[in-house]
């Protein structure tokens, strides 16, 4: 079974290089993003962060597939103690002093949804405590 | 097979249906009438949507019609709806630190 992927775009007000470093600096990443273990964008190379649900700690394991120097990273995204696999994906297009910025999700349906103990309204309160409080925080501080 | 809301939805052409009907009851004409697949094909989709429980058929006189059920359909708004939020405020978020990024660097 496959559902059509998320697909978002953006464009930002910056170059190429700048959106390439956001998306793969582990430092950079931990400002706007997630705080990985670590990051390298070679495939292969698998990164770990935390997310949580009212206390709940989600381990995600994330697994480069694809890297393609300011213009494409992708990793698998799953979650270690539950089955299912996802992929992100990310296309970045130099539009010169711009960047357009491609976002696909494929493969969500994979995560379980009968489970009783990761059922959908758990694992979206966990997205809703990153969006809600985690990254709020962050913005309001920074 | 298992069917459930999100295999309704895997489909472009289901979610153009779900979408259509969620405005308005149509026949099933109606609903073939929109799309320039075939009928048996349109047909095909319903039946997989009804399957899903995505929409109803209710017979009247010589016409079928179809109406989405929004309880359903919620489900998968919900779903959806988490993971654009979450990646529209992960990319909203990414546009403040570039913006943040591109003015340092400018001063």
């Amino acid at each position: 079974m496959k559902t059509e992927p998320f697909v978002i775009e953006r464009t930002y007000d910056a170059p190429v290089n700048a959106v390439w470093h956001a998306l793969t600096d582990k430092k950079k990443m931990k400002a706007w993003y997630f705080d990985v273990d670590d990051f390298k964008p070679e495939v292969g190379f698998t990164f770990h962060f935390w997310g949580e649900d009212k206390g709940v700690k989600f381990e995600h394991e994330c697994v480069v597939t694809d890297a393609v120097f300011e213009r494409k990273i992708a990793y698998s995204w799953r979650y270690l103690d539950f089955p299912g696999n996802s992929l992100v994906s990310i296309e970045l297009f130099d539009e010169g002093h711009q960047t357009r910025v491609k976002l696909t999700h494929t493969g969500l349906e994979s995560f379980p949804q009968d489970n009783s103990s990761f059922a959908r309204e758990s694992f979206a309160k966990g997205w809703t405590y990153i969006l809600g409080t985690s990254l709020k925080d962050y913005l309001q501080a920074a | 097979m298992r069917r459930d809301v999100f295999q309704a939805i895997a489909d472009p052409t289901r979610r153009e249906i779900i979408g259509m009907l969620s405005q308005q009851t149509l026949n099933l004409n109606n609903v073939a009438d929109q799309f320039k697949i075939s009928r048996p094909a349109i047909s095909k989709h319903i039946k997989i949507l009804r399957e899903c429980g995505l929409i109803t058929i209710t017979q009247k006189g010589r016409e079928r019609y179809c109406r989405a059920d929004l309880t359903k359909l919620k489900q998968v708004a919900d779903w959806t709806a988490k993971y654009q939020k979450f990646w529209n405020e992960k990319l909203d978020a990414l546009g403040d630190f570039l913006a943040k990024e591109q003015e340092n660097k400018n001063q």
